[in-house]
């Protein structure tokens, strides 16, 4: 608490222009977006797939193709966080950097605002990349080592147009204010600064377009327990005063429970179940969430939760399991399988071990639909119901 | 409790020499571990876990690395004064080591089988043929499939959690009295991390080998450890067995530390969170090094007459805490029964005794993994639940 | 009360506490490579070569650089600089100066520093027309007639060009053995040795640094255009370095200085232009190193354009083996004009060079020549060793694990 405190001290030590500054670019940014009817969502992505080809040889013939993400469809509403968790390597960082065409995708579509976010070329993109921004995961690799902080944060301000000169450094150092750190280290480079500090530089550099949607890539997975918690308030705190929309990546699902309105969990480049946040940590309806619910440790040294320790190994998406994804490693299927006959099952290989699941789970591939539940709580699952 | 510890050790006290001078990650570091037990070394990022870790099976790069003064017993031999030939013994077969990284801690140019029966036979007087038995064995216990043919391949045809089940196995394999694991699930996803973590358990309790558990993540603390120390730049700051530390940590750091984790299903609303950045040990701050992050001595600040009080000035911020905190660094005091802290608000600190943090403890066992068998039921029960 | 922040700088770790910390990437590095002995030596010898290119017809001229004639004042010596000359002489002042203006950001004084450069030279082309060169023994006739009444010659008073005609004499023919006259002695021709070896400087140092700039320019383009855009854009251009590495550089020198009129302007270039296969690839290897970083990635999602994310935010950050690469490509190029000039095949006859004195050290009628083959061969292994120790010095401060920042 005593933490924002200090910003609020801060603050009040500027003189006011400056943030009246930042006001103006804020509104600025909305006038050159029109206000969005209240169905359409601000991202919507449908069926989207990036697929990296696997070169071999010095030709470099395409042998396969890791399906990193593999037919993903989500919406994220003006002013929500939609949570999107997983295990390492099945998609998520993909889905963000494809969203924002760092990456380019296989197929599928972007609407940013309704409008086809692909069709965008040239000029007409690189001025409506200023609307989409991201946070990544890794502090140290995120900043140009060789440029002060002023101008990390200050050349896109510049670029684009919003402010120049000695208007471009009191942005600067409005932003840097807000985000908690002394103005007077824009001209530091940032090897001088710690973690979370390095953390708040890239916050920044997100905010000083005026965003209305930014991706967080892991902002605190890398960082230490102690700052975790910064960095989210912090996030928090953004989105409550300027209404961005973030699509907020991360595997601790306690941290995306916390931060999300909505949860979508990935398994192998597909979205296996998506449901309102509170929803989906009360009421799992995938097996996998189900595990990965349990497996989280607790703080706790009386854990009242019964855990369930998945079998087999996180399959490779360059050669996914047939039908649901999820079979080999299910906990449901087999016991369904249990007792089942000859039509309905058949037996597998997992992990080194023979177990026998269910026909469907290994034949057909289960559609994400809606469950027992809140409207919009939808799974993968052919089994429940 | 007559029970003599298996490892002692006696204020350790490290020293790199870096270009920017003398850095100190660690400082008069006590620790005793009993045998069958698991300790939780916990703390953040670059606060001297690793450091005092290799210290123990001098392990540590020298230079620029030395220990300055300290204990290390082994049952009764002093490990820093070992001949490097009988230390040699000592490593692998009576400690053992995992680390953080499976990705690197396995040769990447040699068979899994090759590496395990190279450790195996540094250690144990049997033929390669029984050598190779016990890695297949050992592969066996640590719950991979097929061992026979996974002793043929190279790690690179592993994935992250069966490699580190190897290096596990690597380490069981001459049946250690003492494990070092060093972050051994941090690079892991949860359900792998879960996997590891019962695998680990399920071999001490088979073993009752002693474990060393270092890491950064409560949550494997609170279900794992019999008993803590946390560090915090460079000192261990508070010890005391699993229950107390989590239903009664008196350190700030600590408690700032327990409110600050997100926890699955707690109520909503903003996280609390403690204030300022790591200290970089080549410029620990005055005193008590926690002081310009502690909220516990700004508490005390505000209402403390001003001549005890100093103002700090960080990039972030501007605040007063209590000069004592600034001018003097707590020793670690047993303030509670069985409870060592290090701080000077921590009630009683002034007039508990400074001594070394010796707690013969094992938790309940609390079997909260579903046993294997009933796991399905009780998956069924959880996601069909309302219904049936 | 106690006084403010005695503690501050302990917390966090941007506290101005330490001056090092202040220093940005490039001065750290330099400040690395200088803290050994053997870098300043090196530094010290390419300064002095450095020195004697800029200052040489100052140094070593048989035209006097103050001289009184028949009660008239002139100087004889600014009279015969060439347009280079002065441009050099102007460039040296004005480096000297902007060095000095400590206020003005570094990018600004190079600004202006190529502007200078860039205005003089076609100036000086235009307006210096110094006299053909009529007699290089004019002043030393003078002085045996008495004629002269106040003389300062330069410290060696010999042009490089100078036959001494005036004291050819049978009896000993040249060329000369180290004397009081003429300290490093003088070759075939009767030009003195160390006037041709000052003088020489500024090709050593041309051929080195207009090659290897040729080289590292187009490195740095095909390279980084390799590595940004990799796919086919990268196979076509690996396959064009593969084509241009396979080239022979000194083959393809010999052949060009057999056929052609002898240029040290076609030496340079075809040494650069066959050199920056090397540079290529490390540029490429870095640039697709850095295009995955995240930074770069921020760098496009900020909807920075093209050439801000090729040249602000990658090419800094893959200066650092390019500079090392150049630093050996400066002494390798200048091994290259050696061993050309040995075989005496690349430059004109009268151009002074270190590599054609060494050629000379074996006399026509047979005989060796110490000094002739002394000297030079000195000159050229301090130079290429000097490069060699600078490159080696700035390799190690630029890996991180040997310099940890
Ligand atoms: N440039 C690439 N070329 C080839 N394969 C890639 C590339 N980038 C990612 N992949 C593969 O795509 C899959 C998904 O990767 P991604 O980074 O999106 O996972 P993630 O969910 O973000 O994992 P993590 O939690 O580890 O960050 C992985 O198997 C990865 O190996
Ligand atoms: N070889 C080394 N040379 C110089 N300093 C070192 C060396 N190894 C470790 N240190 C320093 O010692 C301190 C303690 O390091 P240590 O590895 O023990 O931290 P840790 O608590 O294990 O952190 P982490 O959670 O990041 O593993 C760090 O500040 C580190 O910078
Ligand atoms: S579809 Fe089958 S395999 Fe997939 S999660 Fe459901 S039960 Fe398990
Ligand atoms: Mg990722
Ligand atoms: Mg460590």
């Amino acid at each position: 608490m005593s933490f924002f405190v200090g910003v609020k001290k801060a603050w009040a030590r500027r003189p006011c222009h400056l943030l009246d500054g930042v006001v103006t670019v804020t509104e600025m940014m909305q006038t050159t977006s029109a206000p969005l009817p209240v169905e359409t969502p601000l991202v919507r992505v449908r069926e989207l797939r990036t697929w990296f080809p696997i070169k071999r040889g010095i030709l470099s013939q395409t042998v396969g193709q890791v399906k990193a993400v593999d037919g993903v469809s989500f919406d994220v509403r003006e002013g929500k966080t939609l949570g999107l968790v997983g295990e390492s390597g099945c998609g998520k960082t993909t889905v963000g950097r494809t969203i924002l065409r760092l990456i380019p995708r296989t197929t599928g579509t972007v609407e940013y605002r309704g409008k086809d976010f692909f069709a965008y070329q040239g000029e007409s993109l690189r001025k409506l990349r200023r609307h989409m921004q991201i946070i990544f995961q890794d502090p140290v690799s995120s900043l140009n080592p060789r440029m002060t902080v002023g101008n990390i944060i200050g050349e896109p301000i510049q670029v684009h147009g919003i402010a120049k000169g000695g208007e471009r450094d009191e942005l600067v150092a409005s932003l840097l204010q807000r985000v908690g750190l002394d103005p007077s280290f824009a001209a530091r480079y940032p090897h001088e600064f710690s973690g979370g500090q390095r953390q708040r530089i890239g916050i920044a550099r997100a905010l000083s377009l005026s965003p209305d949607f930014i991706v967080c890539d892991e902002p605190v997975s890398a960082l230490d327990v102690s700052i975790q918690s910064q960095i989210l308030n912090l996030l928090d705190d953004l989105q409550q005063e300027r209404k961005i929309a973030y699509l907020f990546i991360a595997h601790n699902l306690a941290v995306v429970e916390h931060f999300s309105d909505e949860v979508a969990v990935m398994y192998l480049g597909r979205i296996v179940e998506k449901a309102s946040s509170k929803e989906l940590y009360s009421n799992p309806k995938h097996p996998y969430t189900l595990s990965l619910l349990s497996a989280v440790p607790e703080p706790n040294p009386r854990p009242k939760k019964t855990r369930i320790v998945l079998k087999g190994e996180v399959p490779s998406p360059s050669n996914p399991p047939t039908g649901c994804a999820f079979h080999p490693r299910c906990p449901l299927t087999r016991e369904m399988a249990r007792g089942g006959d000859e039509r309905d099952t058949v037996q597998i290989t997992s992990g080194g071990e023979p177990v026998r699941v269910l026909r469907k789970c290994v034949d057909e591939f289960p559609a994400l639909e809606q469950k027992q539940g809140e409207a919009g709580h939808v799974a993968a699952c052919w089994v429940t119901t | 409790m007559t029970q003599k510890p298996l490892l002692q050790i006696r204020d350790l006290n490290v020293a790199f020499d870096t270009p920017r001078g003398q850095i100190r990650p660690v400082r008069d570091v006590s620790l005793d571990i009993f045998p069958g037990q698991i300790v939780a070394l916990v703390g953040e990022s670059g606060c001297g876990k690793s450091v005092t870790s290799l210290s123990i099976l001098r392990l540590i790069p020298s230079p620029p690395g030395k220990v300055l003064s300290g204990k290390i017993m082994l049952d009764s031999r002093d490990l820093p004064a070992l001949p490097e030939k009988e230390m040699r013994k000592v490593r692998g077969k009576e400690i053992a080591m995992i680390f953080q990284e499976p990705m690197t801690s396995l040769n990447p140019v040699y068979t899994i089988g090759d590496q395990i029966v190279e450790a195996v036979m540094l250690h144990q007087h049997v033929s390669t043929k029984q050598a190779y038995g016990i890695a297949e064995e050992s592969l066996r216990e640590v719950g991979i499939a097929d061992p026979r043919r996974r002793l043929q391949e190279y790690p690179h045809q592993m994935s992250g959690g069966m490699r580190q089940r190897v290096v596990i196995a690597m380490a069981l394999s001459c049946k250690p009295k003492l494990l070092i694991a060093d972050e051994p699930t941090t690079a892991l996803d949860v359900t792998i991390q879960a996997q590891i973590l019962e695998l680990l358990r399920k071999l001490q309790r088979e073993t009752g080998m002693a474990i060393l558990l270092i890491t950064h993540d409560l949550g494997v603390v609170a279900e794992n450890a019999d008993v803590v120390a946390v560090m915090y730049a460079s000192r261990v700051v508070e010890v005391a067995t699993v229950e107390e530390i989590f239903d009664h940590p008196l350190h700030p750091y600590t408690q700032g530390l327990l409110r600050s984790v997100p926890r699955l299903g707690a109520a909503e609303g903003r996280l609390e969170s403690i204030s300022g950045a790591v200290p970089n040990p080549a410029r620990f701050p005055s005193g008590c090094k926690f002081h310009p992050r502690c909220s516990l001595s700004r508490q005390a600040a505000a209402s403390a007459p001003a001549e005890q009080t100093v103002e700090i000035k960080t990039v972030e911020e501007t605040f007063r805490v209590l000069k004592i905190c600034t001018t003097v660094e707590p020793d670690l005091r047993e303030v509670q029964p069985g409870h060592w802290g290090a701080c000077h608000l921590i009630e009683n600190y002034e007039g508990s005794k400074v001594s070394l943090p010796v707690l013969n403890h094992r938790r309940e066992v609390t079997a909260n993994a579903v046993a294997a068998e009933r796991e399905g039921a009780v998956v069924v029960e959880v996601l069909q639940g309302k219904e049936g | 009360m106690s006084s403010a922040s005695i503690n501050a700088a302990g917390m966090n770790s941007v506290e101005p506490a330490r001056v090092e910390k202040r220093r940005s990437w490039l001065a750290s590095v330099v400040h690395h490579a200088l803290g050994r002995w053997g870098t300043r030596l090196g530094i010290g010898w390419i300064a002095l070569v450095a020195f004697c290119a800029t200052f040489a017809p100052f140094l070593a001229n048989s035209f006097p650089l103050l001289v009184r004639v028949d009660g008239r004042w002139s100087s004889p010596a600014v009279i015969h600089l060439t347009a280079v000359d002065f441009t050099l002489v102007i460039a040296a002042a004005s480096l000297l100066v902007l060095i000095r203006l400590k206020k003005l950001p570094w990018a600004i004084r190079a600004w202006w520093f190529a502007g200078i450069l860039g205005m003089t030279l076609p100036l000086t082309l235009f307006a210096v027309k110094p006299p053909l060169v009529s007699g290089y023994e004019e002043y030393r006739d003078l002085k045996h007639e008495g004629r002269v009444q106040w003389m300062l010659s330069a410290p060696v008073p010999y042009s490089p060009n100078d036959h001494l005609t005036d004291q050819f004499d049978f009896t000993h023919p040249q060329p000369w053995a180290p004397s009081r006259s003429h300290w490093f002695g003088t070759e075939q021709n009767g030009e003195d040795v160390l006037s041709v070896m000052i003088h020489a400087c500024r090709i050593a140092m041309s051929i080195g640094f207009i090659s290897t700039g040729i080289a590292v320019f187009i490195g740095i383009i095909v390279g980084g255009l390799m590595g940004y855009f990799a796919g086919i854009v990268d196979l076509l251009g690996m396959r064009l370095v593969e084509v241009f590495g396979a080239i022979p550089t000194i083959y393809l020198l010999l052949a060009f200085c057999a056929a052609f009129e002898r240029n040290i302007y076609m030496v340079m270039a075809i040494i650069g232009l066959t050199g920056w296969t090397g540079d290529a690839r490390f540029v490429r290897a870095e640039f697709l190193r850095l295009r995955g970083q995240d930074f770069v990635h921020a760098a496009i999602a900020a909807g920075l354009p093209l050439r801000s994310v090729l040249f602000r935010h990658l090419l800094p950050n893959a200066l650092a083996p390019i500079l090392v690469s150049a630093s050996f490509g400066v002494a390798a190029a200048i091994l290259s004009e050696s061993v050309l000039s040995f075989l005496g095949l690349g430059l004109p006859v009268d151009a002074a060079s270190w590599g054609r004195l060494l050629n000379q050290s074996v006399g026509q009628g047979g005989g060796f020549h110490l000094w002739l083959a002394m000297y030079p061969g000195l000159a050229i292994f301090l130079t290429v060793f000097s490069y060699n120790l600078i490159g080696e010095a700035l390799r190690d401060a630029l890996d991180p694990r040997l310099n940890p920042q």
